[in-house]
């Protein structure tokens, strides 16, 4: 089947947005953890974050990944927000 | 529930030789569940998922305790590797019977004028912008950039694709990516910018 319309749109929504990456998919996920943390508190990105922050942009599964972790981290977030002596859950 | 008692680190609540070990893979069990529910139930996903998912990522997790450097809480670092472990299973029911032929069939084939059927009148000039990328598509792409390309459009997610490519994720998005960066260096060598291409499909 050829590409539809909303597909070419796609594409060429893409490539206009498309930026150089320096992380592949591995690398992002090895950051993302810290990445949401940052997001929740409204912290400025440091170099590294903006590194993710791009990678985010630029591939769509990853995106996906870091939106769903952002939403599970938004649910548990008020009872287990330390790593070293959660509350009661 | 108990709770994990004040002033011991999760990594070591869940270390081999903690005594109450159980009691911390029972209450990270819950915990995951919990985040899991709320990231993919709106995708679909039942309770019985999430707890089958929150299972074989606690496997997951102790077994990648020695890799936790820190940067993240414990518990987010724990939630990531659920997260993509779900989201990973659920991509893979999704598109377990949809093969790379089915959805790559024809390529990145495309008729400008089904595309620019219905564009108003402004002046823009659509038609070369498709035809160029028609051009790029054809001579700057190798067929590897265009099945992962095509793929991707069709909404097969790129480790399905690695799955299908015997290749890894890594290396998928690589292709995607630097297929990207050949287009969008053919238009700018073409005068066409960022603007020129956003603006041929805003309406």
């Amino acid at each position: 089947m050829s590409l539809s319309k909303e597909q070419v749109k796609t594409l060429l929504s893409v490539v206009a947005g498309t930026t150089d990456d320096s992380l592949d998919c591995d690398g992002c996920f090895g950051h993302v953890s810290q990445f949401v943390e940052m997001k929740l508190a409204g912290m400025n990105l440091c170099e590294s974050m903006k590194m993710v922050q791009t990678h985010l942009e630029n591939c769509p599964c990853c995106q996906d990944e870091f939106e769903a972790l952002l939403a599970a981290i938004r649910e548990v977030g008020g009872c287990e927000a330390s790593s070293q002596t959660p509350p009661p859950v | 529930m108990q709770t994990k008692p004040e002033g011991i680190s999760w990594v070591d609540w869940l270390g081999a030789n903690h005594p109450e070990r159980e009691m911390a893979v029972e209450q990270l069990r819950a915990f995951l569940v919990r985040g899991l529910k709320a990231a993919l139930m709106s995708k679909g996903a039942t309770n019985e998922f999430c707890e089958d998912i929150a299972h074989d990522s606690i496997i997951k997790i102790l077994g990648k305790m020695d890799t936790f450097e820190g940067r993240s809480k414990f518990t987010t670092w724990a939630m990531s590797i659920a997260i993509r472990t779900g989201i990973s299973a659920f991509r893979r029911r999704h598109f377990r019977d949809v093969s790379l032929d089915a959805v790559t069939e024809d390529g990145l084939k495309f008729d400008p004028a089904d595309v620019t059927q219905g564009s108003p009148e402004d002046g823009l000039d659509r038609e070369s912008i498709l035809g160029k990328l028609q051009e790029l598509i054809e001579n700057d792409l190798t067929e590897k950039q265009r099945t992962v390309v095509r793929a991707l459009l069709g909404g097969m997610p790129v480790e399905e694709i690695a799955t299908r490519t015997d290749s890894n994720r890594n290396a998928v998005y690589k292709l995607f990516h630097d297929a990207r960066q050949r287009l969008k260096k053919g238009f700018l060598a073409a005068n066409f910018s960022e603007s020129d291409l956003l603006n041929a499909i805003s309406s």
